[in-house]
């Protein structure tokens, strides 16, 4: 019986270990997009990104959705890119708040809310969160909105 | 004694009303969005009889499924928003009801709790019904001014049965829960 508790205390350290911070690379997440496609985080490297946890039954997401709309075009052409990761159980109404919402940028979809892996892992205690990293795939900052999140984005940009 | 115990409940059991109470839908409020927060996702989940726990965007509320055939806790699940920072603006509760007579401004045993209804007309309950909880913390303050006003018993200011219930064979400090339809 000692064999199975040793093994189960070794996970629990290494979960623990992984929570991604501002200053570190940020890990690999490999999610489904609305077509069941697997995309990787790591396909952005590059670019300056921002990984957005949202879903659509969150009123403020929403909101904070429709900002993006607006800024995401002229970054985009800049180097700029948006992953987000969508916590919606029920996958017809994420669908339908991108489409509602007009999203075009990089959408997948992780099953299971609060307690899936990655929302586990990145220890998510409310939506909407977010995190910016820079070309290099390093998180520079969390949760920036408006304004600041834009001089942030410009600026990571240039470098 | 336990003879007597056993037809004492059985009697008690004939007497009162029976409905199960399947789902809960509780808006929660507080300085951010409630819906949004783990805690309040998670506080829920936990409790035994909780089978599923659903956002519903529309009424900025969370819908409760209790598991089959398992008693739900009221005071439970509002302690869980509580524990979790928020305050709970509107709690319902939907039941199967099977010929229930309830009449305003007083109360009827349903499954062995005690249900005080307020602001009714008198009727006989059948089939899916929904119940807005009106006890204090369980609804806005202008909303619980509102129902509390509905009554001259003191009851409804503590959730407790009074001394005077005693008459009607309810024991002082019994937990009364006051509704609306």
């Amino acid at each position: 019986m000692k064999k199975p508790f040793f093994v189960s205390l070794i996970l629990v350290s290494i979960t623990a270990a992984a929570q991604p911070k501002i200053g570190e690379l940020s890990p690999e997440i490999t999610l489904k997009d609305a077509k069941g496609n697997p995309v990787s985080l790591s396909s952005l490297k590059g670019k300056v990104v921002l990984i957005d946890f949202w879903a659509s039954w969150c009123g403020p997401c929403r909101k904070a959705n429709k900002r993006l709309v607006s800024i995401y075009p002229s970054l985009r052409d800049k180097g700029f890119e948006i992953y987000s990761i969508s916590i919606d159980d029920d996958v017809s109404e994420w669908k339908r708040a991108v489409a509602a919402d007009k999203i075009n940028w990089l959408q997948v979809n992780e099953n299971g809310g609060w307690n899936a892996p990655v929302s586990s892992q990145w220890k998510i205690e409310q939506i909407p969160t977010s995190y910016l990293l820079d070309k290099q795939g390093k998180i520079i900052a969390r949760d920036l909105e408006g304004r600041q999140l834009e001089k942030r984005i410009n600026d990571l940009l240039k470098k | 004694m336990k003879k007597i115990l056993i037809l004492l409940l059985i009697v008690v059991a004939a007497m009162g009303a029976n409905a199960q109470f399947t789902k809960a839908s509780i808006q929660a409020s507080g300085l951010t969005c409630a819906m949004c927060s783990r805690a309040i996702d998670n506080a829920l989940k936990e409790l035994p009889f909780v089978a599923t726990v659903q956002p519903d965007i529309k009424n900025s509320a969370f819908t409760i499924v209790f598991k089959q055939g398992q008693e739900a806790d009221i005071d439970e699940l509002k302690k869980a928003v509580e524990d979790a920072g928020f305050f709970v603006a509107r709690f319902t509760i939907t039941g199967v009801f099977n010929n229930t007579e309830v009449k305003n401004d007083e109360y009827v045993d349903i499954s062995g709790k005690e249900y005080h209804f307020l602001n009714i007309k008198d009727q006989v309950l059948n089939g899916e019904k929904r119940l807005t909880i009106v006890d204090k913390n369980f609804l806005t303050q202008a909303a619980y001014k509102k129902y509390s006003a509905a009554t001259g018993m003191q009851c409804i200011k503590t959730g407790k049965a009074g001394a005077c219930c005693e008459k009607a064979g309810l024991a002082s400090g019994t937990r009364i829960y006051h509704v609306t339809i």
